[in-house]
């Protein structure tokens, strides 16, 4: 009778006991874990705190009760792994409420023991009403800390998903919200026209986000409570401080045990197996392969950690099933805009050595003409040599997670553009376009991969340049509602018999609303002999800077 | 005062704000406009372009994905 024993119980913990319960009806399975609660849904938790879910039960999945007597797991909770003796197939475990040792046996052993939040070292950082968002017990005391009716300003410390999800939630409970990101800017692993879309949308839902800044200390009250945050560059009333500025694994009992690690990641194979034998490690403390680099990464996602805790257990015995790894596919909503983005981003397929091309195309997510249709904006990059596609974002307040999800197969699959363009998808007015976001985006990039047009993105964009020509086609009245400042306008149909108030030899950027007239406009700019042209990528729907 | 409704359903921005500028300059000052638009973009647009002319938007209502924007003509 095999002995199964699994550190952790989150996510790629419980799918792993739940799994082996249903391959091995003799084994013993056992998991123990340091945390209060087991196989509770961790992403969830922002939403706990927001109030869309209204009661902590609803994110847990199944309780030690239920797997006791429904599966026949014994699960240990405030009970953490001290060591591992690989050679003698031992973990000790100590009782955190008695503090008493136990020495527990294996045959296999699988650790799930996921990741830490990371702590600023800085001043104030253990005052109260500061937390980071982790376990179920971190939105628990920050629900409480709201209902106190206390919390009037948050500082959210970190611009990557759990804390601009934070943001979004305590933002929902009447918390003026300021987010701090040390990097120039939010959402790591989109690219930067995505992520400057999102921050406008956050500022627009009165979040405040300062990029390029450190938090440096958090000033306290009497009574030991923060009150107030300090960053590089200014102070910010703080009632409640959320730490969400990254993870690392949790790895400090695997390194003991002498189990390789990387960059903090425990490094397992395709197999998901650790350097020991009989020890594997699934989850957020573990590596996953990137399918398009082959490199190791660190990849902390649910959708991973119940993919591999639930493969590792095919491959207890013998090598069965092999984990395809990842492709960082992600998605967020953040109040009523979604972004998701797979694949490379454009600056990860230029350090792969890729000769990259992208487009940003708007559209909307179904019939233009069909009531309830929302914009998104799909950006593309691709390989200039195969046509093969890299990666994908798509934003907007439209459905993204069809496209991405769509284009996250074909970049799997190895499509490339052409394929893409030619692909047969799902169409009717209310759930699509009959030409597809994803294939008119295909579509536009095959016209640079011709090089018909050039493009240049919204971040790349020097309107201080004194010699640049910025051409708004579109109409009148789209002009005056809002317009890039030094921007000429000339409506497109207006353009041939105005020719002559423009200069041939400037560079000229053309813009309009999504990219369409700008496109047409170039091309007879280009016939009427102007060399340097490029159009706007993504128009002025997907400009995120200031406008006149 | 006279009264005019512009049906913009089904088309795609710039086509109600044309609709709507054209018709805004045989207007008389005084006289109401309504227009009603499926192009969910449009919602922004009338807000920005009233702010920047001499038109004030009298309501702006969003009902199962069709807005309907009710704009007097300024003098």
């Amino acid at each position: 009778m095999m002995k199964l024993l699994i550190i952790g119980g989150v996510a790629a913990g419980t799918k792993a006991a739940a799994r082996a319960r249903r391959e091995y009806p003799d084994a013993e399975v056992t998991i123990v874990t340091q945390d209060d609660y087991v196989a509770y849904a961790g992403c969830g938790l922002p939403y706990f705190v927001g109030g869309e879910i209204t009661e902590a039960r609803e994110l847990i999945v199944r309780t030690p009760d239920e797997f006791k007597h429904e599966n026949r797991i014994d699960v240990l909770t405030r009970h953490q792994a001290t060591s591992i003796d690989a050679a003698a197939h031992t973990v000790t475990v100590r009782d955190l409420n008695s503090s008493t040792d136990t020495i527990f046996p294996y045959d296999k052993l699988i650790i799930a023991t996921g990741a830490l939040p990371l702590i600023p070292n800085i001043p104030g950082a253990n005052l109260k009403r500061i937390s980071t968002v982790r376990g179920l017990n971190d939105a628990l005391k920050i629900r409480a800390m709201l209902d106190s009716g206390k919390i009037n300003n948050a500082v959210v410390v970190g611009g990557g998903f759990i804390g601009l999800e934070m943001a979004e939630n305590l933002s929902r409970r009447g918390v003026k919200v300021t987010v701090v990101e040390l990097k120039d800017a939010i959402l790591p692993g989109f690219d930067p026209e995505i992520a400057v879309l999102v921050a406008k949308q956050l500022r627009e839902h009165d979040v405040v986000v300062y990029t390029g800044e450190a938090l440096t200390e958090i000033v306290g009250n009497a009574a030991g409570e923060a009150v107030e945050a300090v960053t590089t560059a200014r102070r910010l009333p703080a009632d409640m401080v959320i730490f969400a500025a990254g993870i690392r694994p949790n790895t400090a009992v695997a390194v003991a045990a002498g189990i390789t690690t990387d960059r903090g990641m425990i490094i397992v194979d395709e197999y998901l197996h650790t350097n020991l034998p009989d020890i594997f490690a699934v989850g957020d403390c573990a590596s996953v392969r990137n399918r398009q680099t082959g490199a190791d990464t660190f990849s902390p996602l649910g959708s991973t950690a119940n993919k591999t805790g639930r493969l590792v257990v095919a491959n207890l015995f013998e090598d069965t099933e092999k984990f395809s790894g990842v492709l960082g596919t992600t998605i967020v909503r953040l109040f009523d805009y979604h972004a998701g983005r797979t694949g490379l981003s454009t600056q990860e397929a230029k350090d792969a050595g890729y000769d990259v091309e992208t487009v940003l195309v708007p559209t909307p997510d179904r019939a233009h003409y069909f009531p309830g249709n929302r914009m998104i904006i799909t950006k593309l990059i691709a390989d200039r040599a195969t046509h093969k596609l890299l990666g994908a974002q798509v934003a907007g307040t439209g459905v993204v997670d069809k496209p991405i999800d769509t284009l996250s197969v074909g970049i799997a699959m190895g499509m490339t553009i052409e394929q893409l363009s030619g692909m047969d998808l799902a169409y009717t007015p209310p759930f699509a376009s009959a030409l597809n976001s994803s294939i008119v985006a295909a579509n536009v990039m095959l016209n640079k991969l011709a090089g018909k047009v050039r493009g240049i993105s919204p971040v790349d964009l020097k309107l201080d340049d004194p010699t640049l020509q910025l051409l708004d086609v579109r109409t009148e009245p789209e002009y005056i509602i809002s317009a890039i400042p030094g921007a000429i306008n000339i409506p497109i149909e207006e353009l041939h018999p105005r020719l002559g108030e423009l200069d041939a030899a400037c560079p000229t950027v053309v813009v309009c609303k999504v990219g369409r007239r700008a496109y047409a406009a170039a091309l007879e700019l280009t016939r009427a002999g102007f060399t340097d042209v490029k159009i706007l990528d993504g128009g002025m729907t997907a400009w995120p800077y200031e406008t006149e | 005062m006279a009264e005019y409704t512009l049906n913009c359903r089904g088309m795609q921005c710039p086509g109600p704000i044309m609709k709507l500028f054209t018709q805004m300059k045989t207007a008389q000052p005084g006289d109401v406009v309504t227009i009603v638009v499926t192009d969910l973009g449009f919602r922004t647009d009338i807000e920005a372009w009233c702010r920047k002319t001499k038109n004030t938007l009298v309501s702006l209502e969003e009902k199962d994905g069709v807005i309907t924007a009710v704009v007097r003509k300024g003098e």
